[in-house]
């Protein structure tokens, strides 16, 4: 067994505990380690309990650890909260010392040494320090990351910060830690990345060009990425008074010719449901994200869920096709959004993508290299490309369902576009047959979409029982199965990514050479279960469900695994 | 050669015999063809209700989206390609009712919109119900005992928010309407312009006769419409004396004049750049 040490930073909002966690996460990255970080904190601005919890390793790890090795305590709260998820032989520091505590305790005066190195705002820097000396790292490595991290801010910054990472390394370093390790030289095993990064670099590799939104946790982060880029790339981004003009700014930027999204969570998808329908009436592509998080209203703003993907399939009165996809990973989110704008355009339907707040916020390693599209293709027609554009109708019949895009104020074809059920040339209509054939016409497409759906994704699926989840569960039950196989059980898993329309062909493939499967999802209801037994009438034998709002640690499944087997 | 024939629509005409909506129609015509502008040359974007149908019956490309939501489609479409020449057309429930927070934040953005307000103090599409500029005490079957919340005013609204173009047309005005459709057009930024209209279904109190008796045009009275405090006096004048003209004007940078990245040239012109991309996903 090769490093797997989990680390927990904790203490009141507003204490710098991100700012530990990322030069905690970099320094790893530097000396070639995989991390994944995961942060839990409140609603609120100030004070509340948050933390930071990176798992190191030297194998690429995609799942949070349910045990600490290494606590520190900003705060006595912190302490009385998680001191229960240290393992016997871990350690606690202490920042800040109340009481008198157990044997593994180590006390670090953070706060005092922070004040010895110019004051409060460093406590960060030396608490960052404490942890990688516990953790055996060289202390160059350390002072190399602050001089990148603190660079821009001049050399007096660095030469500050340096002092207070050397205080806070020196003073554990007599303090002797079961799980300090080797470290050595290493190149970085990819880059660190967050799911509302990734989903923002693939916007900008779709050539995506207005982004219209309004603040709403966890999504927000998609918008604060793309918002990095709107001076070196053709990209505006947009703050809209609500949700529901978000999603109809960007249908009225996709019908003038770019491409355009928006990102959300729930309660604001819910907004959002009236502008879908449009889009998917007028066949104006757009992309919508909605990071997902407890509700339903207000819910839990800042906690973790999968609780949408009955309500995205079927948002909006009537139906119509839409793609539904759930990336697992940042790799996957990035491809998985490239697709979705190409997908929205190429079938002229809304394309949702399924974030939730553990993928978005949490920092993964990257392995893959991402790749931009050399060209975008554009499904857009012009003059010279209609036969008679005098004549042109914006929603032609066609066998396909998809007719000819042209763009408003580009040549001589007239685009009439309307949200009422219309004729061929746009038009508002309520003659049957116009219904009929624009009901037949939308509807057509979907056999074409349903060729676009990527299979789920096996991991040992050819084993007896299936463990079958979807989007950012992923990691989790891969791990899961890994831990059920070495105990020599025939396990596998199969993710969804594709969601909607609904793979049916290769997901039935796999499943009925299943003797049995079972759903792991973070809702209460085992919504991807139901979806299955509706599209393919094949039942899960058992639901794993979390719905706490934290998210899955691979030690749950297997153990609810292991219960329900004896049961 | 822009001709009133270009922009007649094969599509039937819905609005009812004597509708207000027709002088609208005219006015809007007229002061495109004098602008030199085609068919091909302008969007209307609308919401829903009558007022909001008024771009099928008119040649031209459109956008007939939600209730309440024109002005962000236009927004959008204006953000995507600031070249496009748009046109909104909406009622008094559309765009004061439904859309009220959309109105309150186009004004503020400022972008190059004329807005065409078709008010006519009821809804007409849901037969007769009181719309937020209905006047106090207008019985519906609806309102049984009269409106009793204060009308909506939205030209004092426009004003206090900062439109830079705020004016008030009457459909029975064609002459005078469709020059202040052309002068809204030709203003760069938000142009509001409310018009009273009739409805000769729904609305038996501010008719024809009603509005004729007083109506008075501040083209005449020689206003300058440059002084904000007259402006909101003349917003609030309804009774015996109504006035039609522009209330105030003053330029200010367009939206689109404002995002730095549009002073390169319409969003849909610019360049995707795979190897500035590529460089970028390489830093990780």
């Amino acid at each position: 067994m090769g490093i797997d040490i989990t680390v927990k930073i904790g203490g009141e909002a507003g204490q710098g505990i991100q700012t530990v966690g990322d030069l905690l996460t970099l320094v790893c990255q530097a000396a070639g380690l995989y991390t994944m970080a995961t942060n839990e904190f409140e609603s609120r601005i100030r004070g509340g309990n948050s933390f930071f919890q990176i798992r190191i390793s030297d194998q690429p790890v995609a799942a949070p650890f349910h045990n600490v090795h290494l606590l520190m305590a900003l705060n006595q709260e912190t302490y009385d909260l998680y001191r229960k998820e240290v393992v016997p032989d871990g350690l606690v520091v202490m920042g800040e010392v109340k009481k008198t505590v157990e044997a593994n305790i180590c006390e670090a005066p953070l706060g005092d040494l922070a004040k010895k190195a110019g004051g409060r705002i460093f406590t960060n820097t030396v608490a960052a320090g404490a942890c990688l000396s516990l953790l055996g790292a060289p202390f160059d490595l350390f002072k190399t990351i602050l001089s990148n991290r603190f660079g821009p801010k001049g050399l007096g910054i660095i030469d500050k910060n340096v002092h207070a990472g050397e205080l806070g390394y020196q003073a554990v370093k007599d303090v002797p830690f079961k799980w300090a390790f080797g470290w050595q030289p290493g190149s970085s095993k990819g880059a660190l990345m967050t799911g509302s990064k990734a989903i923002a670099l693939g916007a900008l590799a779709a050539d995506c060009r207005l982004a219209a939104f309004y603040p709403m946790s966890p999504a927000t982060g998609v918008i604060t990425e793309l918002a990095l880029f709107v001076d070196d790339f053709p990209l505006v981004v947009e703050q809209a008074e609500d949700e529901i003009a978000a999603v109809n700014m960007i249908i009225g930027a996709s019908f003038a010719g770019v491409r355009a999204m928006t990102a959300t969570s729930g309660g604001g998808f819910c907004l959002m449901t009236e502008g879908l329908g449009l889009a998917a009436i007028t066949e104006t592509p757009i992309v919508i994200v909605n990071a997902q998080r407890p509700g339903p209203a207000t819910g839990l703003p800042t906690r973790t869920g999968q609780g949408d993907l009955q309500f995205v399939i079927h948002a909006s009165q009537d139906a119509f096709p839409r793609f539904i996809f759930a990336p697992g990973t940042p790799e996957e989110a990035f491809d998985v959004t490239v697709r979705a704008f190409h997908l929205a355009e190429k079938f002229q339907v809304p394309a949702i993508i399924l974030s939730d707040k553990y993928l978005a916020d949490s920092i993964f390693t990257v392995g893959e290299k991402l790749s931009a599209p050399k060209l975008v293709k554009r499904f857009i027609v012009t003059d010279d490309d209609i036969k008679t554009p005098e004549r042109y109708q914006r929603f032609a019949v066609t066998p396909t369902g998809v007719s000819p895009r042209a763009l408003p104020c580009a040549g001589k074809s007239l685009v009439v576009v309307s949200s009422d059920e219309h004729r061929q040339d746009g038009h508002v209509s309520e003659e049957i047959k116009d219904r009929l054939d624009m009901v037949h016409k939308r509807d057509a497409k979907l056999p074409r979409m349903i060729q676009e759906m990527n299979p789920p994704e096996k991991y040992h699926g050819e084993a007896e029982t299936l463990l079958v989840s979807w989007g950012s569960t992923k990691g989790a039950v891969q791990e899961a199965v890994d831990a059920l196989r070495e105990e020599g059980l025939d396990v596998g898993s199969l993710n969804f990514v594709y969601l909607w329309p609904f793979p049916c062909k290769s997901a039935d493939a796999i499943l009925k050479k299943a003797k049995r499967f079972l759903v792991v999802e973070q809702n209460s209801t085992a919504q991807l279960g139901q979806l299955i037994k509706e599209q393919l009438g094949r039942c899960f034998s058992t639901a794993i469900l979390k719905y706490d709002g934290r998210p899955f640690f691979p030690s749950e499944i297997i153990e609810r695994f292991k219960h329900d087997a004896r049961s | 050669m822009s001709r009133i024939k270009a922009f007649e629509s094969a599509y039937k005409n819905q609005w009812c015999p004597g509708c207000g909506n027709f002088g609208i129609l005219t006015a809007m015509k007229e002061a495109l063809v004098s602008q030199g502008i085609r068919p091909e040359g302008v969007l209307i974007i609308s919401g829903i209700g009558q007022a909001a149908k008024a771009p099928h019956f008119l040649n031209c490309n459109l956008f007939h989206g939600l209730h309440g939501r024109a002005l962000p489609l236009a927004t959008g479409a204006k953000m995507a390609n600031h070249d496009l020449k748009i046109l909104v057309n909406t009622g008094d429930g559309d765009c004061y009712g439904e859309g009220g927070n959309h109105f309150m934040h186009a004004i503020r953005r400022n972008a190059d919109l004329t807005v065409l307000v078709h008010d006519n103090k009821v809804y007409g599409l849901t037969k007769g119900q009181a719309s937020p500029t209905s006047d106090l005490g207008m019985v519906t079957p609806i309102q049984q005992h009269g409106v009793i919340s204060e009308p909506f005013n939205g030209l004092s609204v426009a004003l206090a928010l900062g439109a830079g173009f705020v004016a008030r047309g009457f459909s029975g005005n064609l002459p005078h309407l469709s020059r202040l459709i052309e002068t809204g057009m030709k203003h760069k930024g938000f142009s509001l312009i409310d018009i009273l209209q009739p409805c000769v279904s729904f609305n038996s109190v501010n008719t024809y006769d009603w509005y004729q008796k007083r109506v008075y045009d501040l083209f005449e009275e020689n206003y300058t419409p440059d002084n904000f405090e007259n402006a909101m006096v003349l917003a609030r004048q309804w009774g015996d004396k109504i006035p039609i003209g522009i209330l105030y004007r003053k330029e200010a940078p367009t939206f689109t004049d404002r995002i730095e990245k549009l002073t390169q040239g319409p969003l849909i012109l610019q360049k995707y750049d795979a190897r500035k991309l590529q460089a970028v996903l390489d830093q990780g």
